[in-house]
């Protein structure tokens, strides 16, 4: 049977390293925006913007239903994006990016788990997306 | 933060990793041993946490991380475990893996932040 539910079933462990992140990406963003903003404040931003991201990816896909579903994918394509620019971004013009942030550098601050994350992310969404139209249509 | 309970914690905690991904790999549902390693793990989480929370004030930087990371970390094998209780499958044991990961690298990023501003 297909899984219909993004946050059941393999979509659990998704859930919880999307979690994890969201939680590392936040406290990284507390302490450069209230210990040093000045240095970057371009970086610093998004790395708030990222983790605002990571929760709202987190959010949507443990709760599973028709809508939240269809955020959390807008989330994981937002941050696939984002990780993409900002980690091209940061090699082209290294002094905006004077800190690892969880996107810059493709997120090899992060085990590159940041840039392969989405991709998973959108790909299993998609998966799940398909399988309650089918049994919809099938009911 | 306490340094030998931190050694013992994030051990346990790697432990608590092989044991619940061994478990989602071979498809066995949670269990005593992995609800006892939780615990304990759980329990040197909620010591550092108090021992932490009344070292903040002395810390000279890094008191907005520290503080997030100290009070989010009890939370993660809470609701790893509790979701793993409630849904019994190999899924939710992995998730108990990867919580059980993050504690151990959070709480080394704890002790580093300690070490260095404390």
């Amino acid at each position: 049977m297909a899984e219909t539910h993004s946050g059941h079933g393999p979509g659990r462990i998704l859930v919880a390293v999307y979690g994890v992140l969201a939680l590392a990406a936040t406290g990284r963003s507390i302490l450069q925006i209230v210990e040093y903003f000045d240095r970057a404040p371009l970086a610093y931003i998004l790395s708030a913007l990222a983790a605002v991201i990571y929760i709202v990816a987190t959010v949507g896909m443990a709760r599973g239903d028709r809508s939240s579903t269809r955020i959390a994918l807008l989330a994981c394509t937002v941050e696939l994006v984002g990780v993409l620019v900002v980690g091209a971004f940061s090699y082209a013009v290294p002094s905006a990016f004077p800190d690892k942030t969880v996107w810059s550098h493709f997120g090899s601050g992060y085990g590159y788990v940041p840039l392969i994350l989405p991709v998973l992310g959108i790909w299993w969404l998609n998966r799940v997306r398909r399988g309650s139209t089918q049994t919809s249509s099938a009911a | 933060m306490i340094l030998v309970l931190t050694q013992v914690l994030v051990a346990a905690a790697l432990l608590l990793t092989v044991v619940a991904l061994g478990y989602a790999l071979f498809d066995r549902v949670i269990g005593n041993v992995v609800l006892g390693l939780a615990a304990l793990v759980e329990l040197g989480v909620i010591v550092q946490l108090v021992r932490g929370l009344a070292g903040i004030p002395s810390l000279d930087g890094s008191k907005a991380t520290f503080t997030a990371y100290l009070i989010t970390l009890p939370f993660v094998l809470a609701i790893t475990v509790w979701s793993a209780i409630k849904d019994k499958t190999r899924w939710a044991m992995a998730s108990i893996g990867i919580g059980a990961f993050a504690v151990a690298v959070m709480t080394l990023r704890l002790q580093q932040i300690w070490d260095l501003h404390g």
